[in-house]
């Protein structure tokens, strides 16, 4: 994973990393960088610091310490030598690089009448890398499938962060354009699905210029760096989408948007951060959604250390369903880096 | 005979030194009016663009002639190279190795120099008024280049001659 994000670092930085056991460069997820202060770095969703020996520890006595220097050169190479051209991103907090790997950005904030308006003396960066993991939708996606109408049902994923939502949707919107539909025996006949992705924080399809650096299918439309709404009804007006995906909404245009789409007899498949179906129902704009009954079903997910866990529930409000156990959304008998995942429980969705 | 050859030798030196130090001097103030072209092209390509430094300064540098157009490409060329270098570093490196190609003199180099340790670390208003403090600073260098240009082109040229007689003179 280390090799994707490394020409990003600078020298000094680099050369630490370089240091790290194989095992940790293969699963290193997060690299966060504070001036001044420990390195920390996030390996399998476990928190650990890095010595300048290349060693990695639990507590920070040690660690090596990024100073100044190596965060403003860290600075200059993730805005390409460019903060003007960054502002957008300032005003989000984060930068989307190619390759899709996002980097969050704290700092002190410029406001501009209440609203911030960028971000100066940056002095803490979090690398996310990203991974593509075809097939991770495998089990999950012929849980969601609308038989009558040959495509799939509106969905809403919730899981916390870090958890796999994009890497799910992504597998998800890509297995729909290719017309890869799972398990389902019945849906072995269907065509693939035209497939537009308001791709806001360009995490999905990891946009470079327009162009997707991550395969999304065949038959896949990308609104890259768009406002969800905005996005979400010009894909509507011009591109003529059977399933519109988008990534983290919350926002009360959102929700307008997506409920215009489904009425137009458009599938949307949503994610947000929420840890249950409770948990999201405490967000007025989700709640007046699934009150709605704008989404058929809620995938929870979580991440385990075996691979992704998900629960499909059906989003009606009224019906009050027995909690049942996540299951794996990725192919039970063999897993990513050849981890199985047997012994697991494998059911019919709720 | 060697005689007569060497004044003439001498004549031509003398008189090619005058015209090159006038040329100099019709130079300056042609490359600064070059280089101020440039830094217009850089604010629109910043103001307007939004277009990333790097590139920022090679469509710069194909809007200028040479001997201008290399400071511009060496500096995009050393910032995307593999040794990691800051912005201001390569600036800086590009700036010095490349200076003595041009007409150009100490203070127009220090504008630069300045502009470059502010280049692509603040937001769009800012960099746009960095690079019109250093236009303005280049303004004032031109008009005075003019007029060292009036007042001594015609000088040189005629001093260079006039010291080579003078030497013919001295040694016959």
């Amino acid at each position: 994973m280390l090799d994707r994000v490394i020409h990003l670092l600078p020298p000094e930085l680099k050369a630490v990393l370089e240091k790290l056991p194989e095992s940790a460069m293969e699963h290193l997820e997060e690299i966060r960088i504070r001036e001044g202060r420990p390195l920390e770095l996030g390996i399998r969703g476990q928190s650990r610091f890095a010595a300048s020996d290349g060693t990695l520890r639990a507590g920070s006595d040690g660690a090596y310490k990024p100073t100044a220097d190596i965060c403003r050169k860290l600075l200059e190479k993730i805005t390409n030598h460019s903060l003007y051209a960054m502002e957008e991103e300032l005003k989000r907090g984060f930068i989307t690089v190619a390759g899709g790997h996002r980097i969050g950005l704290a700092g002190r904030t410029i406001l501009d009448g209440g609203n911030v308006r960028g971000i100066r003396d940056i002095g803490g960066f979090n690398i996310r890398i990203a991974r593509e993991v075809v097939g991770s939708a495998r089990n999950l996606l012929p849980k969601l499938l609308d038989k009558n109408r040959k495509t799939v049902h509106s969905t809403l994923i919730l899981a916390p962060p870090q958890q796999g939502k994009t890497t799910i949707v992504r597998d998800i919107a890509r297995s729909i354009s290719y017309g890869h539909w799972g398990l389902f025996e019945n849906a072995a006949g269907w065509s693939g699905r035209k497939v537009g992705i308001v791709d806001e924080r360009s995490e999905i399809a990891a946009c470079v210029r327009g162009i997707p650096t991550f395969d999304v299918g065949p038959r896949t439309d990308i609104m890259d760096a768009c406002p969800k709404a905005e996005g979400m009804m010009m894909l509507l007006r011009s591109m003529s989408p059977e399933v519109v995906i988008a990534d983290e909404i919350g926002r009360p245009e959102d929700g307008e948007a997506i409920r215009e789409a489904s009425h137009a007899g458009i599938s949307v498949i949503a994610t947000a951060h929420a840890y249950d179906l409770q948990d999201a129902r405490g967000r007025p704009v989700l709640k007046q959604l699934l009150e709605d009954g704008t989404f058929t079903y809620v995938v929870e997910l979580k991440r385990t250390g075996e691979g992704f866990m998900h629960r499909v529930v059906a989003a009606d409000l009224k019906d009050k369903l027995p909690p049942a156990a996540r299951e794996p959304t990725a192919a039970t008998s063999k897993g990513e880096q050849g981890r199985t995942y047997a012994g697991m429980q494998r059911g019919d969705a709720p | 005979m060697i005689k007569l050859l060497g004044a003439v030798l001498i004549l031509f030196a003398g008189t090619m030194i005058g015209f090159q130090q006038a040329a100099r001097l019709a130079a300056r103030p042609r490359q600064l009016r070059q280089l101020a072209h440039a830094l217009q092209r850089l604010e629109t390509e910043i103001g307007y663009g939004h277009t990333p430094l790097p590139e920022a300064l090679e469509r710069t540098a194909e809007a200028v002639p040479e001997p201008l157009a290399e400071l511009f490409r060496d500096t995009a060329d050393r910032v995307q190279g593999p040794e990691g270098l800051t912005f201001r570093e390569s600036w800086e490196q590009a700036m010095t190795s490349g200076w003595g190609l041009t007409a150009l003199r100490q203070t127009e180099q220090s504008v630069m120099l300045r502009l470059g340790s502010t280049l692509g670390i603040s937001d769009k208003e800012d960099q746009l008024k960095h690079i019109h403090l250093a236009l303005l600073q280049l303004k004032a260098e031109e008009d005075t280049a003019r007029e060292d240009q009036s007042r001594y082109e015609k000088m040189w040229k005629s001093l260079g001659v006039l010291i080579a007689v003078l030497v013919v003179i001295l040694m016959v």
